[in-house]
């Protein structure tokens, strides 16, 4: 039977990159197809081509057996391709009901909201969603407005469902009922395209899975015929370490002690309640939590930048509760912010002068009341070799530098301020494997130099691998603390999702 | 001076030069607000508002005919839009700074053909045109006080408030309505659904500078039969602070115009009075008050998240 | 960048690039220039002018001889300080709108001093009077970034309506009940300056004074503030980035005071220029803008302070030159203000795609 989508040749080029370069695949009707990739390997490019919110610069598109030329996204709707993209794009002051609707064909210019609301209530029905669709976006959990971009796509008709990542923001758990209802709308006769770089979740759910790498098709299998370990070695080229060699280190005493801490987050609610842990030397304590949990308040306060409103935090037995960042920054702590364009660099600055953010007024580089720029210029191209970032020279600005590059400037920045402790947020998020290997690397010396290193993460088993303990946060909680090679999954991912067990 | 003013004939006079002088300020506010919810922050307001007052006194003053004025007016500061929203939409041009050359190019060009038209006659103070009367509505317009006050106004003091209404309407109850509100706040959102993020904001932001126009053809077609150099006096900067004090909404932006322009209306009528408070000062309380009504955060908290961004498709 | 109207199809797409060349750029700038004088052109026509008289009366009243030129660094005084301001302000991403304002709280508070220490010896008095205008201008800038950083009041309302009424001050200064007000007259002045008061002349037989070199230093000093210091690196970064700078150790309101006191202080500073170099009296008009062009300036120099400096002897030199202008054509003056917004717009919008290549799009079957 002629599949529902079939694609043939498509290449999509951007200023910079070939992003997509002569893919074929095709998705059957009623099939969870699975598209596998690393970061930058092309996927979400190529569902945005096959939403129409991209032009192909080559190749064809058939829809049902005829071709098509979808030139926006309205066309792709039309037809009946809906997507859920990997970044929500929701208005957060408006209502579900609202969000839904908006942008939707309809007949007249008079909003009819309580019809909408009608037809929604069917379909949340239909499959099993409990949610309160006179609620303003910004109210819902961001496990509920996955549901609402979800809603989006259903309440016009697709008849194809691109997914975006979509578990990125769920605990395990939600996962496992996420895709227990995936298959149930595959069941109704949807068709599911899920695009993905975690190779458990394509085992679970997937009939068959296309794996891409560098823009270019590697192969399409089906799922019950391999491995992990053959994906993997498909989605990088070659054989993937899958764990991590950390040795094991006898921690050393308590650099960093926390005493229940509270924090507002940006809305002015409590974000943090009450944590407490102690970080010790030669240990990398990971944080496991959904996003959204109090990690991001968590490193803000301990690097200076959010006040917090009760607690206590001692660095080597002195407090540095609500000291400037420039304070906690001289007394030997670095921090490696979660996003790493917007809180971590200047874009605009040279990878020189990015590498000596906040030294600006030390004295190590300056002369009298002026920046010393030969100084900093011999700093810069000592990072840039032993970090080996590559860079034609110190003097280019940042802007240009990639984003293991990126990543790189900030380690050398950080690493050569951290004698006492490492905040690391999110550290390889969107990365390549190999510089994903680099970092994981370099953190481990970092660890064995004496460093105690926090260490947040969205990927599970980078935490489980990397770190000595772990610390489940959830709404600004801990709820618990384990020695890594005594954690599951499964207990952790309950934890995430605020089920306390016995131990609590 | 308070027994003075206190007294019914001051007070009705008052409240009519209120609802008089917040016209320019409606006016000028619910365009602005409609451009600024489709994400485009137009500082440009007092620049249109003044081309507005100029073109459209110079179409009258040579056509001989007002409408023809007013509509000259608009047509002017749907011009200056189009050319802020060209440069803010399409080339994406900081819009901080697109909106001060606006202000200066409406500031220079109308000095420019003032000087040019006038100057040479000797009629700078002489021009002067036959501007719109007060309607009189039969009945109405004659109850004591509340006639004057609410009763005996220019047809576009009225207008500007019955946009008020039409306006909500539109923003909350239709679909454009709807896609606006959203372009401002994650543009995103919609573009993913097909809709033309960028035609949206165009109509938008011309739309703005439409009735920034339109205010200022007020100030020479209805309000004083004369063009003076900079008539507009500001007014375009305090539209642009109504609105956020109104919290980017309709009804409210009509009350933080009603509360500007009584604060106008006050000052006129303590100097016609004849008290001892330097004109001066008079005239800096709406400023003033400009400042402190913006402190606060509480006032932000309605603002298009994309205000002032540009929209690129990644 | 497509839009996808309906029906028409786009033939061509404008992309972004990344590796701007200074020649491009540079070239894009004088195609922009050369575009504004041809609108501008149009716009003379419109006055009945003869485009190629005008031009060459503007040009040369402004550039023609040696008399000109220096007549044009005299107008071009203020204009290098007021643009310095806006652009030091704007590297920040500090909207600092007050230029005018500053510049009359300068003049005043340089008056101020005067009044008060009229007797020193002129060296003294002439450093006590632009301490001053600096201070009174700073006084200005560092209010709107208290009202910023302290109430959340946005810098442009501020600013913009601190211009008002700042001059609604100078006005009640200079009426009937004020105390400026020159004896005996009914016009809004002062009495003049005492000739040790003024400043000094730097040419006999050309009005260049002082203030010219205070200008040219200033735009040097704020160069190396901004390239080469701690605090001009701060600046910077808290106009490209200033959630970074904040998170690695930057007082971000600190340091947005210390800008707009700066910044102020040296709108301040061509306030003194205007009354003790140029006027010699405090009057309403005073400056007739010139807070506002300095913005202009700004821009077409990128925000680059030696750029400032070109960009304010070409303005200075139109200003100059309208008034032959208007003496030969009758064209009105005025046309330099729309000359000016034409220019700025043009070079704004030519900034910007000096950062873009037109590629043709194949249709995708």
């Amino acid at each position: 039977m002629e599949p529902l989508l079939r694609v043939e040749g498509l290449s999509k080029r951007f200023p910079q990159v070939v992003a997509n370069d002569d893919l074929s695949l095709d998705v059957r009707r009623g099939e969870i197809h699975c598209l596998l990739g690393e970061n930058g390997a092309g996927k979400t490019t190529l569902a945005e081509c096959l939403y129409g919110f991209f032009k192909p610069d080559a190749g064809r598109i058939f829809f049902r057996g005829q071709p098509v030329r979808l030139s926006s996204p309205s066309d792709a709707i039309a037809l009946g391709i809906g997507m859920v993209h990997q970044h929500f794009v929701l208005v957060p002051p408006l209502t579900v009901v609202e969000n839904v609707v908006a942008g939707t064909p309809s007949a007249g210019v008079l909003l009819d909201l309580a019809g909408a609301k009608r037809d929604l209530e069917t379909l949340c029905r239909k499959y099993g969603v409990d949610l309160d669709l006179e609620a303003r976006v910004w109210q819902l959990s961001v496990g509920k407005q996955q549901w609402v971009e979800i809603l989006k796509a259903l309440y016009v008709g697709s008849e194809l469902l691109i997914l975006d990542e979509p578990t990125a923001v769920l605990t395990p758990q939600e996962t496992d009922r996420f895709f227990a209802t995936l298959r149930q709308m595959t069941r109704e006769g949807l068709s599911i395209l899920l695009i993905t770089h975690k190779l458990n979740e394509v085992m679970q759910v997937s009939d068959r899975v296309t794996v891409l790498r560098k823009g270019r098709l590697v192969a399409t299998v089906q799922t019950a015929e391999v491995t992990p370990a053959d994906l993997a070695r498909m989605m990088v080229g070659r054989e993937v370490v899958f764990r991590i060699e950390r040795e094991a280190i006898h921690r050393g005493e308590a650099v960093l002690e926390v005493e229940g801490l509270r924090a507002l987050d940006d809305k002015g609610q409590p974000a943090l309640r009450g944590v407490s842990f102690n970080l010790h030397r030669r240990e990398i304590l990971g944080v496991a939590g959904i996003a959204g949990n109090g990690q991001k308040e968590l490193f803000e306060v301990l690097a200076g930048i959010r006040r917090a409103g009760q607690g206590q935090v001692r660095l080597q037995g002195a407090s540095i509760l609500n000291r400037s960042p420039g304070e906690i920054m001289a007394r030997g702590v670095g921090h490696i912010p979660e996003d790493r364009i917007h809180e971590g660099l200047i874009p605009d600055f040279s990878v020189a002068e990015n590498l000596v953010l906040g030294q600006q007024r030390s004295p190590l580089y300056r002369r009298g009341p002026f920046l010393d720029p030969e100084r900093i210029a011999k700093f810069a191209r000592t990072c840039v070799s032993s970090f080996d970032i590559a860079t034609p020279t110190v003097r280019h600005p940042a802007r240009f530098l990639s984003g293991g590059n990126l990543q790189k400037v900030i380690l050398a920045r950080e690493f050569g301020q951290c004698p006492q402790c490492l905040l690391a947020n999110q550290p390889t998020r969107g990365l390549d494997v190999g510089v994903i290997e680099y970092v994981h690397r370099r953190l481990l010396e970092k660890r064995a130099e004496g460093v105690g290193i926090l260490l947040a993460s969205e990927d599970l088993e980078e935490i489980l691998s990397l770190s000595d303990r772990v610390a489940v946060l959830f709404k600004g909680q801990i709820m618990g603390i384990f020695e890594s090679s005594q954690a599951s999954l499964e207990e952790i991912g309950l934890l995430m999702a605020g089920v306390r067990g016995e131990t609590a | 001076m308070w027994t003075e003013i206190l007294q019914g004939a001051i007070l009705a006079s008052i409240f009519a030069s209120m609802i008089r002088l917040a016209t320019p300020l409606l006016l000028a506010a619910m365009g602005e607000m409609i451009a600024e919810r489709s994400g485009v922050l137009n500082l440009g307001v007092e620049g249109m508002m003044l081309m507005g007052a100029f073109s459209g006194f110079m179409v009258a003053y040579f056509s001989g005919s007002i409408w023809l004025g007013v509509l000259g007016a608009m047509l002017t500061g749907g011009l200056m839009g189009l050319i802020m929203a060209f440069m803010a939409i399409t080339l994406k041009v900081e819009q901080i700074v697109t909106g001060m050359a606006l202000n200066l190019l409406g500031s220079g060009v109308s000095l420019f053909w003032h000087r040019l038209l006038f100057n040479k006659t000797e009629e700078v103070n002489v021009a002067t045109i036959q501007i719109f009367q007060p309607l009189r509505i039969p009945g109405l317009s004659d109850i004591p006080y509340l006639g004057e006050v609410f009763f005996s106004h220019r047809w576009l003091t009225y207008l500007a408030f019955a946009l008020v209404p039409m306006i909500w309407f539109f923003l909350y109850r239709t679909k454009y309505g709807l896609e606006i509100r959203c372009v401002g706040e994650n543009p995103r959102a919609i573009d993913v659904r097909g809709v033309n993020v960028a035609r949206l904001q165009y109509l938008a932001t011309i739309f703005g500078g439409l009735m920034a126009g339109v205010a200022g053809s007020f100030l020479t077609l209805a309000a004083s039969p004369r063009f003076v150099p900079e008539i507009s006096a500001g007014r375009g900067w305090l539209a642009i602070v109504i609105v956020i004090a109104g919290n980017w909404m309709p009804w409210r932006i009509m009350f933080a115009a009603l509360l500007f322009a009584f604060l106008d209306a006050f000052q006129l009528h303590v100097q016609g009075v004849g008290v001892l408070i330097p004109y001066q000062i008079l005239l800096a309380i709406p400023y003033v008050f400009a400042i402190l009504a913006m402190m606060g955060s509480r006032a932000r908290s309605e603002a298009p998240r994309h205000l002032g961004v540009p929209y690129l498709r990644e | 960048m497509t839009g996808t109207r309906r029906g028409l199809r786009f033939p061509y797409r404008l992309e972004r690039r990344s590796d701007v060349g200074r020649w491009a750029q540079l070239a894009w700038l004088i195609v922009a220039i050369v575009a504004a004088l041809i609108a501008s052109g149009l716009l003379l026509l419109t006055a009945g002018a003869d485009v190629v008289e005008a031009f060459g009366a503007l040009f040369g009243g402004g550039f023609g001889g040696w008399r000109e030129i220096l007549e044009t660094l005299v107008r071009a005084t203020p204009l290098i300080l007021t643009g310095l301001a806006a652009a030091l302000a704007f590297r920040a991403k500090v909207w600092n709108i007050g230029g005018e304002g500053q510049l009359f709280a300068g003049a005043m508070a340089g008056y101020w001093a005067f009044t008060l220490f009229a007797g020193l010896p002129p060296v003294a008095l002439f450093l006590v009077v632009i301490a001053a205008a600096a201070a009174g201008g700073a006084a200005v800038g560092w209010l709107a970034a208290l009202l910023k950083t302290r109430f959340n009041v946005d810098e442009i309302i501020s600013t913009v309506m601190m211009n008002y009424i700042v001059m609604f001050f100078l006005s009640l200064m200079l009426s009937g009940v004020g105390p400026w007000r020159e004896q005996g007259s009914y016009y809004q002045q002062s009495a003049m300056l005492p000739e040790s008061a003024q400043f000094l002349v730097l040419l006999p037989r050309s009005r260049l004074h002082v203030g010219f070199l205070l200008a040219v230093l200033a735009a040097m000093a704020i160069h190396i503030l901004l390239t080469r210091t701690p605090l001009g690196y701060e600046i910077r970064a808290i106009g490209f980035n200033p959630t970074a700078a904040r998170f690695k150790g930057t007082n971000v309101p600190k340091v947005m005071a210390v800008t707009l006191a700066i910044s102020g202080a040296l709108a301040g500073l061509a306030g003194a220029g205007e009354l003790f170099g140029l006027q010699h009296r405090l009057v309403m008009d005073l400056s007739n803008g010139l807070g506002y062009t300095g913005i202009i300036v700004a821009m077409l120099a990128n925000l680059h302070p030696l750029g400032v400096v070109l960009a304010a002897i070409l303005f200075g030199g139109l200003t100059n030159g309208a008034f032959r202008l208007q003496v030969a054509t009758g064209v009105p003056s005025a046309f330099t203000f729309a000359i000016q917004a034409i220019v700025l717009l043009f070079v704004i919008s030519a900034s910007i795609l000096s950062s873009f290549r037109v590629r043709t799009v194949s249709d995708v079957d």
